[in-house]
């Protein structure tokens, strides 16, 4: 018998970005960078986060721009 | 117009007079070459999120620079700091084109606790004039936090 299918209520995310109608992502906003650079530093995925592709993309350019001045690490280890 | 943003890291060994008299030196640079500073912070010691030729921490400055296309010096300008070996890192950002897109939707950064800003001379221009900004959004609790705490 198959088993009844699962069913599951996924919270539908939204761009965090788009929601604030942010844009343009600074690189010196390191607090706001920091909740897109989680445990091992690496820019976390739209997949995860939710965010839209142009903002990801803003987002990426800001991280990058950060890294270059020490702001936030590439890498934790 | 073109509006540029000019970080730069110093070594924390340079004593704060000499970085006030090196921040000075470009200052003169970027004025000589016919661009206005809108605004200007020196954020202090910082520390690095990773280290720069051994060190741990630097002294940030950063400009806010307008200028009238063509004539800039801002080449010249990153050409000293790259020579400069006080200079950890520099980063110029062109900013215009960012900020028309925007509108005057962006509030302007808050600079860290410690910062000193200076608005040397002309009001910033409009675009740049802050509006209030939107309450802030509630912070996401379930966001990793480690980064930030680990705080190396």
């Amino acid at each position: 018998m198959a088993r009844p299918k699962k069913v599951f209520f996924r919270r539908r995310k939204v761009c965090k970005f788009c929601a604030d109608k942010v844009d343009y992502v600074d690189f010196k906003d390191v607090k706001l960078l920091q909740q897109f650079i989680p445990e091992r530093s690496k820019i976390l995925p739209r997949r995860i986060s939710g965010t839209c592709a142009r903002h990801q993309r803003l987002l990426q350019q800001a991280i990058k721009r950060a890294r270059h001045l020490a702001l936030i690490p590439f890498t934790t280890d | 117009m073109r509006t540029y943003e000019l970080m730069f890291i110093v070594d924390p060994r340079v004593a704060d007079e000499d970085v006030v008299a090196m921040t000075g030196d470009y200052r003169q640079m970027i004025l000589g070459g016919g661009s206005e500073i809108t605004k200007e912070e020196s954020w202090g010691r910082r520390k690095l999120a990773y280290p720069i030729g051994k060190l741990n921490e630097g002294k940030y400055v950063l400009f806010y620079i307008a200028s009238q296309g063509g004539q800039t010096s801002l080449a010249e300008v990153e050409h000293r700091m790259r020579q400069n070996d006080k200079i950890l890192r520099y980063l110029t950002v062109r900013t215009d084109e960012d900020l028309k897109r925007a509108g005057s939707r962006i509030a302007p950064l808050e600079p860290p606790m410690g910062a000193t800003v200076a608005g040397a001379g002309a009001p910033p221009p409009a675009s740049t004039v802050p509006t209030p900004a939107p309450p802030a959004p509630p912070v996401d609790r379930e966001r990793h936090e480690g980064a930030a705490e680990r705080g190396e």
